[in-house]
Parts: C-alpha cells; structure tokens; sequence
C-alpha cells in the first residue's frame, strides 16, 4: 500500500470539474484508490460524487491511499496529477 | 419531538368528514391534496391547530393541507393506512377536482386559456382601433385621408384576422400542431369568402327585398342539404375554438392510428380537410343562424326599456359570440327610419361596464401578470373595444363579468328611460360622445354602468389564491416547509400565464438501463455537449443534458440518496436506483460565487423522491456574477452502462 499526502492549491478545491478530470485519472489504474479529507473521512476515488462528497477545499491536506498491482506507479501518476491541476 | 403521523393524519381524516367524504387524496413535495365531496363538513378551524398542519387552503377544486417536505409523505401513508384509499397522482386528483367543477367553468377555462396568450395583439388593436376611429368621427377629413385609411388597417389586422390568431393560441391549449390551427384559421376568413363583416348587410337589405336566397353565393357539396355560404368569419371566437377543438381531437386520433410511415403525408391532409368540412358545414350554419336569431331578437328588445336593460345584460355574451359586429345593422336601420340610434347608448352601458369590472381587477389584483392586462385592456374597453377586457381578464374570473352584466343592465335601462341617442353608428365609449345627442344623459349612463360594475367588482371579487400567490415578492422559501408544488412554480416562473406545461417530472431527460432520469427543472433542454462549459461539454464528467431554466427550484430528478452537496450550496449529487450517480450543477462555474444566491434543501445522506425540492437559486444573480445559468445534469457513471439516451421527453 502507498499512501501520500498532499494540499490542494485550486481555488475551488475538489468540486466538479477538477473532481472529474481526477476520477478519470484514477480511473486509469487498476489499484483501489481512496482519498480522505482533512476530517478523515474517505472515499473511492473512483466514484465522482463520493469525491465531490468530501467537501475539499484548498488549503485542505488529503490522504491518498493506493493499494493493488500498479500501487507504485498510480501513487506517482495521482501524485504528478495533483501537483498539475489541484 | 418527532411527529406523530399516524396521530396526525387520523386528525386529519376525523375533521374533513371521515373517509366516505374523501373522493381522492394525492400529496406533493409539501402538501396534502385532496379532493372532498362535500366542502361543508370540512373543519378548517380545527384542522389548522392539528399537530404538523401548517396550513390550508382550497385551490381549483382541491383541499390542500400544508405539511412540509419530508413529513407529508408520512403522514400521506398513513392517511392511506387509516382511509384504505389507494395511492393517487397528482394528475388524478387535479381530473377529479376538473369534474368536479360546474360544467360552465370547465367550459369557460378553455376560453381563457386560449385568449390569455393573444392579449399582446389584440390589446394593441384595440386601443388603435378605438383611437382611429374616433379621430375619424371626430375630424371628418381625417377619415378620408390617406393616414386614416393605413391606421385603420393596421389596427383592424387582428380582429379581421382573429380567427387566424385564435386558431393558433387554441391549437396550443388542446395540443395539436399549431400549424395546422393557423391552416384552419387562415380558411375560415380566405380571400375567397365574402368578408363576414358586410354580408350582414347584404343579409338585410335582401330580407328587406324579400329575396331569401341566391346573392350570397353558395357551395352544394352534398347536392341539396348542408349548402355552404361562401361568408367569412371575421372577428369571430367561438367558431373557431370549437372548430380547432374538433381538429385536435382527429389529428391525435389520427397519429395514434395512421402507420407512422405514412403518418406526414396522411395525417395533416385528412385533420384538414375533415375540420374544414365539419367546420363550413355545420359548426358555421349553426352560428349563421344563430346571427340572425340574435339579431331579430337584439331588434325586438330594444323598442321598450326592459328590453333594453335586458340586452345590456345579453351584450357582452354577444361580443363572446362574436356577433356583435352584425349591431351595425340594426343602428344602420334606426339611422334610417327615425333619424336616431337608440341601440348606441345601450352598447355603450354594456361595453363601459366591462370597462369598470376590468379597470376593479386592475386596480385590485396583486398579481402582476393580471394588473399588466388589465390595466390597458381596461382602457381599450373605455374606448368601445371590449375584446380584451372580456376575455383577457373579466371572463376568466367570472365574477368581474358578471357584475359587468349588472353595471349594463342599470345602464342601459337609464339610457332606454331617457330615450337617449346618437346620430351616427360605429362608436362606444368614450368614443360615443362625439355622436351623441345628450351628452349630459350620457355622461350618468356611463358613470352608472361603469361606477356600478367597478364598485361591484372591487368589493365583491377577491383575486384567486394561487394567481395572487404568483404575485411578484410573495414567495415563501420552500426551506420553511411551504415549498411551492413544481407545477406552481412553474406557472410563475413560465414566459405565459396560461400554458400548463407538462410538468418537468414526468418528462424524461435521461435514460439507460438503470433507470429513467426526469427533468429536475422547468427548461429548455439541450445535450450534455452543446453545454457553455468545455469540460462538461467534452463528457469527462459524464453524459446527459443542459437545462437553460425557467424556473428557480431545482427537484429532485430520481428516488435516491443526496450523496453530496457542494458545500458552495450549487450542485448536488444524487444516488439513484441500480448505482446511478447523477450530477446537478447548476450553472457554469458557479463554484466562484461562494454560494451566493444558492439555497440547498437537503444534506448528505438524505434519502429524496422525485419531485422533492433539492436546492433553489436566483438567476438573476448568476447572471450579473456573469455566468451561464444551465442547469447541468449529468450521469457521472454513463460509462457503466451501454444503452445510455438523452434529451426531452424521452419517454413519449
């Protein structure tokens, strides 16, 4: 399992579009992804609205939890992702 | 401490007279609406104090009793429970609430409904038309000059061509295509018919002759019986909401039955022709004939002053008819045989008393949609064009005619008593004193016909609930448990007063194998990709449809779970049947307005039906942030199933 953290830049945090682009991003991983908020409340990084359900604004640090064959590579991938567009 | 529902509801049924005095019983998001047979055993006093009722009121046939969101559906199933009844929609109970109205009402509504969009036009005729002609009276070379003769067209456009305008407007309201409506229209005052308008004259100079029959051309479809008068129908009503009716009722018989191959070439050409021949050879004749009966009779009443008060009454159902403009003759007549217009006053005790009940409504109602037509329809009736005010305002709240009738009535008979009349014909009104004798006779007859019917009416008339609850300003938050029902939204919200779309939710915007998604607000709708947005247009977040609203509430499109809300109050995520994970974001980039003019009604994790208000916006303020306001409502997960479609009304 990786697990990393990261704080999130946008000024509109995870909502819609962000939050789209993110899933499929996720999406393109076999691993299970799972992303939790500040409070630690997480949620399948797969699933759009579970996402936008978080509530993540910026300045909130999340956890980014990958698990499964491809864990080395998603985590990077998530991670570069991130840092790009959040 | 929670509600006690089954406590509640039993409350309920014991003060409205038990379950034998229930016809139908149905709720929507707030409220519950039922249909009562007799209103007399209804306790209203009691039922207000009960626990959980925020309120009642009666509304088109319908007792509504406030609950408030998420409790009225409970008390609902237990309303069930307690009555045995079994569930009704919506629509059920709105039928039966129809039925049971009189049978006038039903039949009046249509009128209304019909009338109400084509006030714009005949409002703006009316007035010119009133104007034009009495500069005419008024300055006799003015109505022989070219400007007289190019205004007098103009304004007289739309009611020379009513029929076309109503055919349109009636098309709509009984749901055929409105193009067909105006084809039917268009035949009923064709250049090939002699104008309706003048062939009463010719009607009475060949009584006058003796000749019964031959001048007026006529067509022998069916050898001897059913002949056709080639008469137009100019200014004409009620002929033509009929006759648009009886088209409606073929042209859908027609698409259900006539193969859909063949469905565009036979379908038109058979509804067309077939109303046109109902139409020519019944429906009109039986209006002819009636012309002259009412004719006859208009003459016979006027020779003594009951009679007189009685056709001031008659007047304005005449002008409904449309044979008001047949008048002519018999004032052409009184011109010629003893120099003087008696029938002008009592037209004018008629016309200025509709003018008093509309300028009441005008003045009185809250609604600004009524006040906007009353007001200048009031106006146009002052100057002798009725039209407007008739049945733009006063026929549709019934009341407002009726005193009109009265206001008439008195009038007239003052104008019989004092054998008042003009020396010329053609004018009403205000219009009138430039043709009458007696001015000062008829300066009390208008003062009496138009004072009485405006102090009947703003006494006596009150403005109907729910149109005064349209009234701008008066709206209360869906959030303090009085959300309006989606359908009263959407006539506030509507460009018309009248047209009673289909309600959103039950039309289908989305569907897949999972599930069918309605339509979450009043809108028009356009697909995922014509979206003002690149991202949502692209389908990263899904597929489905754009709304460009019309109303402000957005309901709840599914039975589901609110799996998120934005914490910026604009879009909600929903869970619906088989795993469906729908999107509603309303308005594009709308995230930056921090929840600015966005409320929300439910929280994570509630559990929401169709048709319950999820959040509400203001446009306006989307607008001036300057955003687009399309709502969004997107399949997050489309890619899960393969049989995905989107679009209006899919389900028709």
């Amino acid at each position: 399992m990786k697990e990393f953290k990261y704080t999130i830049t946008d000024p509109v945090g995870i909502h819609a579009r962000p939050a789209g682009l993110l899933v499929k991003e996720v999406k393109k991983h076999a691993s299970a992804i799972k992303i939790a908020n500040k409070d630690g409340k997480s949620a399948d990084a797969k699933k759009l609205l579970a996402l936008m359900g978080l509530g993540i604004r910026q300045g909130d640090e999340i956890t980014v939890t990958v698990e499964g064959d491809d864990e080395a590579e998603a985590a990077a991938a998530i991670e570069a992702f991130l840092k790009a567009n959040l | 401490m929670a509600l006690d529902y089954r406590r509640c509801a039993q409350e309920i049924v014991d003060h409205i007279g038990g379950r034998d005095n229930i016809a139908q019983a149905a709720h929507c998001a707030t409220r519950l609406r039922l249909v009562i047979k007799d209103n007399s055993k209804v306790q209203k006093d009691y039922i207000e104090e009960i626990d959980g009722v925020k309120g009642l009121f009666e509304s088109n046939g319908q007792l509504q009793i406030i609950i408030g969101t998420g409790t009225v559906n409970k008390v609902y199933d237990e309303f069930l429970s307690i009555t045995g009844m079994t569930e009704a929609t919506k629509d059920d109970v709105k039928a039966a609430a129809a039925a049971k109205q009189p049978l006038w009402k039903r039949l009046l509504k249509p009128i209304g409904d019909v009338f109400v969009p084509i006030l714009p036009a005949i409002v703006a005729s009316g007035l010119m038309m009133g104007l034009v002609e009495a500069l005419g009276k008024a300055i006799p070379s003015f109505a022989g000059s070219d400007w007289y003769g190019f205004l007098d067209m103009i304004s007289n456009t739309a009611f020379a061509f009513l029929p076309v305008i109503v055919a349109i407007s009636a098309a709509r309201v009984f749901g055929g295509n409105i193009f067909l409506g105006a084809v039917i229209g268009l035949a009923m005052v064709h250049t090939n018919l002699l104008n309706g308008w003048n062939v009463a004259n010719v009607d009475a100079i060949n009584s006058f002759f003796g000749v019964t029959d031959g001048v007026i051309p006529q067509w022998h479809l069916f050898g001897p019986i059913l002949p056709i008068r080639l008469t137009g129908y100019q200014g004409h009503v009620i002929p033509v909401i009929i006759a648009i009716f009886i088209m409606c009722k073929i042209e859908k018989w027609l698409h259900k039955h006539v193969p859909e191959m063949l469905d565009l070439f036979v379908v038109p050409l058979v509804t067309v022709l077939a109303t046109s021949l109902l139409t020519f050879t019944i429906i009109g004749p039986i209006f002819a004939t009636m012309e002259t009966w009412v004719l006859k009779g208009a003459e016979i009443l006027v020779g003594n002053v009951f009679g007189a008060a009685l056709m001031g009454a008659l007047y304005p159902w005449t002008v409904i008819m449309g044979l008001h403009h047949m008048y002519n003759v018999i004032e052409a007549g009184m011109l010629g045989s003893v120099g003087l217009n008696t029938w002008m006053p009592i037209a004018s005790a008629a016309n200025f008393a509709q003018f008093g009940a509309c300028l009441a409504v005008g003045l009185k109602a809250k609604n600004h949609k009524t006040k906007v037509v009353a007001v200048p329809s009031s106006l146009s009736a002052a100057l002798g064009i009725t039209e407007p005010a008739i049945f733009g305002v006063n026929l549709r709240f019934f009341k407002p005619f009726i005193f009109g009738m009265i206001g008439g009535i008195v009038g007239a008979f003052y104008g019989a008593l004092t054998k008042i009349g003009a020396t010329a014909y053609g004018v009403t009104g205000i219009p009138g004193y430039l043709t009458i004798k007696q001015p000062l006779h008829y300066s009390i007859l208008l003062a009496i016909s138009g004072g009485i019917a405006f102090a009947l009416t703003w006494t006596m008339w009150k403005e109907p609930e729910s149109e005064a609850k349209k009234a701008a300003g008066d709206e209360k938050s869906p959030a303090s448990g009085d959300a309006p029902a989606p359908e009263d939204t959407q006539k506030r919200t509507a460009g018309e007063v009248v047209s009673e779309v289909p309600l959103g939710l039950s039309n289908v915007v989305i569907t897949s194998s999972a599930g069918d998604i309605m339509k979450p607000v009043n809108g028009e709708v356009i697909p995922y990709t014509k979206i003002p947005d690149e991202t949502f247009a692209s389908g990263a977040l899904g597929q489905g449809v754009g709304i460009e609203p019309a109303g402000e509430i957005v309901y709840s499109p599914v039975d589901g779970v609110i799996s998120s809300v934005a914490g910026t109050n604009h879009a909600v995520g929903i869970t619906g049947p088989n795993e469906q994970e729908l999107l509603i974001h309303v308005g594009v980039d709308t995230v930056m307005m921090n929840g600015d003019g966005f409320t929300t009604y439910v929280k994570e994790g509630d559990k929401v039906k169709i048709g319950q208000p999820l959040l509400k916006f203001d446009s306006a303020k989307i607008k001036a942030a300057g955003h687009p306001n399309t709502v969004v409502v997107l399949l997050t997960n489309s890619d899960d199933y393969e049989d995905v479609r989107y679009g209006e009304n899919l389900k028709k």
